[in-house]
C-alpha cells in the first residue's frame, strides 16, 4: 500500500466525492420511493438499492472524512452545491415517474460498475477494498435494473413508448457522469487513481446498447466534450439547490448536535 | 407499525352454520390449535379474518406515508438510511400481510382499489400530521411500541397464516421501537431546540398512542366472536393500560410532560394543561389518566381527520402512476430477467 503524498490528498478527496455524492443523490432521489413504488415487490428491492447506495456513499464519504479531516455527516450534509461533485444525471428528479426513475438507474448503475471495477484496481488499498466489495452489490443493481428495462421495452407499446421518452430525454445528461475531473493525470500518474483499461465511453455505451437493442430500445448517446464543466467541477443544474434544502432541512437547524 | 384493533370486527357468528361442524370448530379454538386456510371455518370467521388482515395490511402501507415524507429530510446518514429500511419494512409487512388476505379469497389488485376509493379502511393513527422531525422519533417508539404491544397479543390468536406474519412482523417491530427509543433519548439529551421539538411531538402522538387500541370495549367482550374465537386475544382497554403502564413512566423519566390536549383541525395543539389525574396507585401498579376524546377519534375514523385526504390521495397517486407498469408486467409479453 502507497502512503498518499500531501499535494494529491484534496485532488483524490475530490474524486472520491464525486463518487461518493453520485451515490448519495441517487440513493437520495431513489428512496423517495419507498411506499410508493408501483408494485409491492419492487417497493422492496428498489427501497433496498436506494439503501446500498447511500450506504455506499456513507463508506466512501468515511474514507474521504479520514484524509481531508471531517466527517461523513459533514460531507453529506453540510457542504453548499459548489462543493458537491456529483453528476448532472443524479441531480434530475423523476417526479414519481417509474420510467424516469428506471432509466436513470440504467444509466447510472452500468457507470458506476465500471468505475467500481477500475477502482478497485487502486494501488491505495483502503480504496481498492472498499470498492471491491461495493462492485459486488453494484453487479445485482445492474442484474435488476436490466430486467426492468427488458420487461417495460418489451411489454406493451404505451411501456415501451415510456421508456424511450425517457432515454431519449435522460440520454442528453447521462455523459456527464464522464466529465473530466481536475488533477486526474496526477492521480493516475501516481496510480491511486488508476487508469481506465479501455475507453470507459465506449464500454459503458455498448453494455447499454446491448440490453436496450434485446428490449426493442434504441439509445443515441454521445461522448461528453473534454472541454465540458458541470457537476464535477461544483457548477450543478437547478435541481440540486432545491434537493439539498429539502435534504439538509433537519441538520441545519443545529449543524454541531446530534440527532 | 399498526395493528388491527380498532377495526371492529362485527361478526354474526351463528349464521346458517352446521352445528356439529361450527361445534367441533370452537372446540379445536379452546384447544389452541392453529387454523389454516383450507380448513372448515365459519363463513363469518373467514369474512372476519379477511376483513381484518386486509384492514392490517392497509394500515402498514398508508403507515408508510408519514414517515417516508420525512426519509429525504432524516438529519444523518444512519438516520437516513434506517428510517428508509424502516418504511421498507412497513411496506414488507404490507405485501405479507395482502398475501394472507389474497389466501382468504380476495385479490390484491381489489384490495388496492377498496383501499383508494374508501371502501375498506386503514388504521386511524395515520391520519395524523407529522410536522417535524421529532414525530418521526414519536411515531417509531409511541405507536411503533403500542403496535408491538397490540400485535403480541394478536400473534396468540387462531388463525395460523396470521399468526405466522404477526411473529415475524414482531421481530422486525423491535428493531423499530429501538430506533425510536434512540432517537427519542437523542432529542430529549440534546440542545433546547431539540428537547422543545420532541416535547410538542410527544404532545401530538400521546393520545392518538391511547387511541391507538381502538374505543373503550363493549361489555363483556370476551364473550363476544372476535375473542371466543381468538381472532383478538385481549381487550381494548386492557392493552390500553399496559401501554400507559410501560410508557407513562417511561416518558417521565425522559424528561417529557404528560399533557391533556386541545388541538385545531389540522391536527396542532393549540391549547395544554398538565394530565392532573396522572398518577400510580401503589397498590394496583396502575396508572390513571385522563381518558382521550372519543369523539375526536370517531370523528377522525369517519374521515374527516387533519390528514385522511392526503393520504389516500397519495395512495390514489400512486397507485395511478404505477398502473402502467402493471399492465406491461401482467398483460406485456415480457421475457424473464436475464441470467446471472
Amino acid at each position: 500500500m502507497i502512503t498518499l503524498p500531501d499535494n494529491l490528498k484534496r485532488p483524490f478527496a475530490d474524486h472520491l466525492l464525486a463518487v461518493a455524492d453520485d451515490k448519495l443523490m441517487l440513493g437520495h432521489r431513489n428512496s423517495d420511493w419507498t411506499g410508493l413504488a408501483p408494485i409491492l415487490e419492487e417497493d422492496i428491492a428498489f427501497s433496498s438499492l436506494a439503501q446500498d447506495e447511500m450506504a455506499h456513499a456513507q463508506a466512501l464519504y468515511q474514507l474521504i472524512a479520514g484524509l481531508i479531516g471531517t466527517s461523513a455527516d459533514a460531507l453529506a450534509f453540510g457542504r453548499e452545491s459548489e462543493a458537491f461533485r456529483c453528476a448532472a444525471i443524479v441531480e434530475a428528479p423523476d417526479e414519481f415517474d417509474w420510467a424516469t426513475a428506471i432509466c436513470r438507474q440504467f444509466y447510472c448503475d452500468h457507470f458506476d460498475r465500471l468505475r467500481l471495477r477500475r477502482l478497485a484496481r487502486s494501488s491505495y488499498k483502503p480504496l481498492a477494498d472498499l470498492a471491491n466489495r461495493l462492485a459486488a452489490e453494484e453487479q445485482i443493481h445492474v442484474e435488476h435494473v436490466d430486467s426492468w428495462i427488458q420487461r417495460l421495452g418489451r411489454g406493451t407499446d404505451e411501456s415501451r413508448q415510456r421508456m424511450q421518452r425517457s432515454l431519449d430525454a435522460l440520454a442528453a445528461i447521462a455523459p456527464s457522469l464522464f466529465e473530466p475531473i481536475e488533477h486526474e493525470h496526477e492521480l493516475v500518474a501516481a496510480d491511486v487513481y488508476p487508469r481506465a483499461e479501455k475507453d470507459m465511453f465506449e464500454t459503458w455505451r455498448n453494455e447499454l446498447e446491448q440490453i436496450a437493442n434485446d428490449s426493442s430500445l434504441k439509445l443515441d448517446l454521445h461522448p461528453p466534450s473534454p472541454q465540458a464543466i458541470g457537476g464535477r467541477r461544483g457548477k450543478h443544474t437547478e435541481h440540486l439547490a432545491p434537493l439539498l434544502e429539502e435534504m439538509c432541512e433537519v441538520y441545519r437547524l443545529e449543524p454541531n448536535a446530534a440527532w | 407499525m399498526s395493528g388491527s384493533a380498532n377495526v371492529g370486527v362485527h361478526v354474526d357468528h351463528a349464521r346458517d352454520e352446521d352445528p356439529a361442524k361450527l361445534a367441533e370448530f370452537e372446540a379445536r379454538i379452546t384447544a389452541g390449535e392453529l387454523l389454516e386456510p383450507d380448513d372448515w371455518m365459519p363463513q363469518a370467521y373467514r369474512q372476519g379474518m379477511l376483513k381484518m388482515a386486509e384492514h392490517h395490511a392497509n394500515s402498514e402501507i398508508i403507515g408508510a406515508l408519514p414517515e417516508g415524507e420525512w426519509i429525504t429530510r432524516a438529519p444523518s446518514l444512519r438516520r437516513k438510511l434506517a428510517l428508509t429500511a424502516k418504511v421498507q419494512d412497513e411496506v414488507g409487512h404490507g405485501q405479507m400481510l395482502y398475501r394472507v388476505s389474497q389466501d382468504l379469497g380476495k385479490s390484491r389488485d381489489q384490495m388496492l382499489r377498496d383501499l383508494i376509493t374508501g371502501k375498506t379502511k386503514y388504521h386511524n393513527v395515520f391520519n395524523y400530521p407529522a410536522p417535524t422531525w421529532g414525530d418521526i422519533a414519536m411515531i417509531q417508539w409511541l405507536i411503533d411500541g403500542a403496535a408491538i404491544l397490540n400485535q403480541k397479543t394478536l400473534a396468540d390468536g387462531a388463525y395460523g397464516p396470521y399468526v405466522r406474519t404477526m411473529k415475524r412482523i414482531n421481530m422486525e417491530e423491535a428493531f423499530h421501537f429501538k430506533s425510536g427509543e434512540d432517537m427519542v433519548l437523542t432529542l430529549m439529551s440534546g440542545t433546547k431546540t431539540q428537547r422543545q421539538m420532541g416535547q410538542e411531538a410527544f404532545d401530538r402522538w400521546w393520545y392518538p398512542a391511547l387511541m391507538f387500541f381502538g374505543p373503550p370495549d363493549k361489555p363483556h367482550a370476551e364473550q363476544l366472536p372476535p375473542m371466543r374465537w381468538r381472532m383478538k386475544t385481549v381487550t381494548n382497554d386492557d392493552l390500553r393500560r399496559r401501554f400507559i403502564n410501560r410508557f407513562a413512566p417511561a416518558a417521565i423519566d425522559l424528561g417529557l410532560k404528560i399533557h391533556v390536549v386541545k388541538k385545531d383541525d389540522n391536527g396542532m395543539v393549540i391549547e395544554k394543561k398538565p394530565d392532573e389525574n396522572l398518577r400510580l396507585d401503589e397498590t394496583t401498579g396502575n396508572w390513571s389518566f385522563t381518558q382521550p376524546d372519543w369523539d375526536e377519534f370517531y370523528r377522525v375514523i369517519r374521515g374527516n381527520g387533519p390528514c385522511n385526504a392526503k393520504r389516500l390521495a397519495l395512495r390514489r397517486f400512486s397507485y395511478e402512476q404505477g398502473r402502467w407498469v402493471r399492465h406491461a408486467i401482467l398483460r406485456g409479453n415480457a421475457g424473464l430477467p436475464p441470467a446471472a
